[in-house]
């Protein structure tokens, strides 16, 4: 029997998002069939958006689709799901699956596995997901009959867009009004005062700084290279430095001609705003920090002895 | 309003993390600690049973180290704890799910509140699979709550790069909460000192109906080690040392100064 795996489509605007092609790239490794589930308002053009990254595309149309809530779109690929039976659904680890891919996996009694790096076909579907702040990688075989899995950003490489797929629209069956979460509003990023993103130099500190005061070493460094100060999300958590300092999933992504982590662990959250400076510099204590594994330049050793021997070699 | 909130015993940080000669993770060389996003929860939990009345009921799903958890979330103010005794490690997400619901459902919470994930393994499924055990309404990534009204309550969704949404939900809900939302008090030596004569209800699987554990839907395989990248060149010596040569590298090397 032909292996249907089926990805979930996310959009925003009427545009579908980039990562719908690297569902598709996670998905074509291991089926013989990969299918778009499209969930939106009538009228959109998702459905084509998506189509030369799948062999077809089923489309549900209802009002109550957009904006998205969690609810309205579980029934929608429950009853797709339930009717069809792919062997696995995939959704992206990012607010969208993380919201749907367990409502998924618990209405079809499907094993979920989330955050996974690389998939593959072996008997079922076999993930491999970073566990314990990356320093391992865990194998998990879901063994239900359907598999949910999300897959992390930026993981699988997207494919490119080829012949587009077949658009089949198919019957919503969904009960708006037994939906208990309701959209009200969305909030866009507010724009910092300082363009950080255009910086040619970005000097960034973690919780590795220990304080708000102890932070301000990373405003010298920064200073004294002519760059902006950026933050880890912690930093920001606990109000040490302003929002619009965040680099990472949940806030800016920076390409700076060189970046410095201070501090930083380098959990993926974080990388993904970072790794595509040209030349990325990181001060840890811990030699084991996975910041190295994206650094070309590596010191394992107290910040705070190496800042400010940096600052008065930097003076001289 | 009554509240629960989920809180899970994590893997150190500073843990040695090794396999042994069959791949497996050693055990005994890791230390535990409460996950840091379930003191988010907890914080959180304490603040709306303050300005709208209720209790908090603070549970966990682990071995007897778990417990030290309880303990910190009754020190800041929960009522009363729930504590099943089992091993984690023998579960998947949806057992660990299914233990829970069967725990609380009695409690008729009106709210139960997770971390957004665990720090060490990172699921982030537990809350929602709990939610729908339950029978409840869920949302994920919660980094602000409303005082709740005529059964629902307004919450703030972080999203990616920046943006958020608000969203209603009615209640009985289960959230998961993301860092940021608050600054998770310490406890005082008032509260730690209160916690030791508060109600810790122990619990076994057999309690809660599970004379065996649930079946797991998802299989662990093995642990492997990262892949190998491409390292950092480390650059070795004193501070000055390591300084000297980085300024050096950046400005004839890389000319990025
Ligand atoms: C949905 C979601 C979204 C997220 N979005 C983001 C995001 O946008 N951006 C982001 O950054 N994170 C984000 N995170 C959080 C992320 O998972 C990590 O928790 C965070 O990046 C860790 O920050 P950190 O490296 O500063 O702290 P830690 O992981 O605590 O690391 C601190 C580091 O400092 C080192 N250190 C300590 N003292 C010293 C010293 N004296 N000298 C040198 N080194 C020292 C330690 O060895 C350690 O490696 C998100 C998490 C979730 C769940």
């Amino acid at each position: 029997m032909s292996r249907s795996i089926w990805f979930v489509a996310e959009h925003q605007d009427g545009q579908l998002h980039r990562g719908a092609a690297e569902l598709a790239a996670a998905a074509r490794a291991v089926g013989d069939e990969t299918v778009a589930v499209v969930c939106s308002a009538p009228g959109g053009t998702v459905a084509q958006q998506v189509a030369p990254f799948a062999d077809r595309v089923l489309l549900v149309e209802d009002p109550s689709l957009e904006p998205y809530t969690a609810g309205i779109w579980a029934q929608a690929v429950v009853a797709l799901a339930k009717e069809h039976a792919p062997a696995a659904i995939l959704l992206p680890h990012a607010p969208l699956g993380r919201d749907l891919g367990p409502v998924l996996a618990a209405r079809l009694e499907a094993g979920l596995m989330t955050d996974c790096i690389a998939l593959e076909w072996d008997e079922g579907l076999v993930g491999k997901r970073s566990v314990l702040r990356r320093k391992l990688v865990a194998r998990e075989r879901v063994t239900t009959s359907i598999a949910v899995a999300t897959c992390q950003r930026a993981a699988f490489s997207a494919v490119a867009a080829g012949e587009p797929g077949t658009v089949e629209t198919v019957e919503p069956s969904i009960d708006a009004e037994a939906a208990r979460t309701r959209f009200v509003a969305m909030e866009r990023a507010e724009m910092g005062e300082e363009n950080i993103t255009e910086a040619d130099v970005v000097v960034a500190g973690g919780r590795g700084l220990g304080d708000a005061e102890k932070f301000g070493v990373v405003q010298d460094l920064a200073a004294a290279l002519g760059g902006v100060m950026g933050a880890s999300r912690p930093v920001v958590d606990q109000g040490w430095v302003a929002h619009d300092r965040q680099i990472g999933s949940s806030g800016i992504t920076v390409r700076p001609k060189l970046y410095f982590a201070l501090g930083i662990s380098g959990a993926v959250q974080h990388v993904v705003g970072m790794r595509e400076s040209d030349v990325i510099v990181a001060i840890n204590k811990d030699p084991q920090a996975p910041i190295f594994e994206y650094a070309h330049y590596g010191i394992a050793d107290d910040l705070f002895k190496v800042v400010p021997a940096l600052l008065a070699e930097l003076e001289s | 309003m009554r509240i629960a909130v989920c809180m899970k015993a994590v893997v150190e940080p500073q843990s040695r993390i090794e396999l042994d000669g069959d791949g497996n993770l050693r055990r005994e060389q890791l230390r535990y600690e409460v996950n840091e996003y379930d003191l988010y929860a907890v914080e959180e939990a304490i603040r709306l049973v303050d300005s709208n009345d209720g209790e908090v009921t603070v549970i966990t799903l682990g071995t007897e180290g778990a417990v030290q958890g309880l303990r910190k979330g009754l020190a800041m103010g929960a009522a009363d704890a729930i504590h099943i005794d089992c091993d984690p490690y023998a579960l998947d997400p949806s057992g660990v799910a299914a233990l829970l619901a069967a725990a609380l459902r009695e409690g008729a919470y009106d709210l139960v509140l997770a971390g957004v994930e665990s720090d060490d393994l990172g699921g982030a499924q537990v809350g929602v699979l709990l939610a729908e055990e339950l029978g409840y309404a869920a949302t994920t990534l919660v980094v602000g709550t409303s005082a709740p009204s005529e059964g629902s309550m307004e919450v703030r969704r972080e999203l990616e790069a920046g943006e958020h949404s608000t969203v209603e939900i009615q209640l009985p809900a289960v959230l998961t909460i993301q860092s940021g939302i608050n600054e998770p008090r310490y406890p005082s030596l008032k509260g730690i000192m209160a916690a030791k004569r508060k109600e810790l209800v122990e619990k076994t699987p057999a309690d809660l109906g599970f004379a065996e554990l649930p079946l797991p839907r998802v299989a662990a395989l093995g642990l492997e080690l990262p892949p190998p990248r491409e390292l950092a060149r480390m650059l070795e010596g004193s501070a000055e040392e390591t300084a000297a040569e980085l300024v050096r590298i950046l400005r004839e090397e890389e000319r990025a100064l």
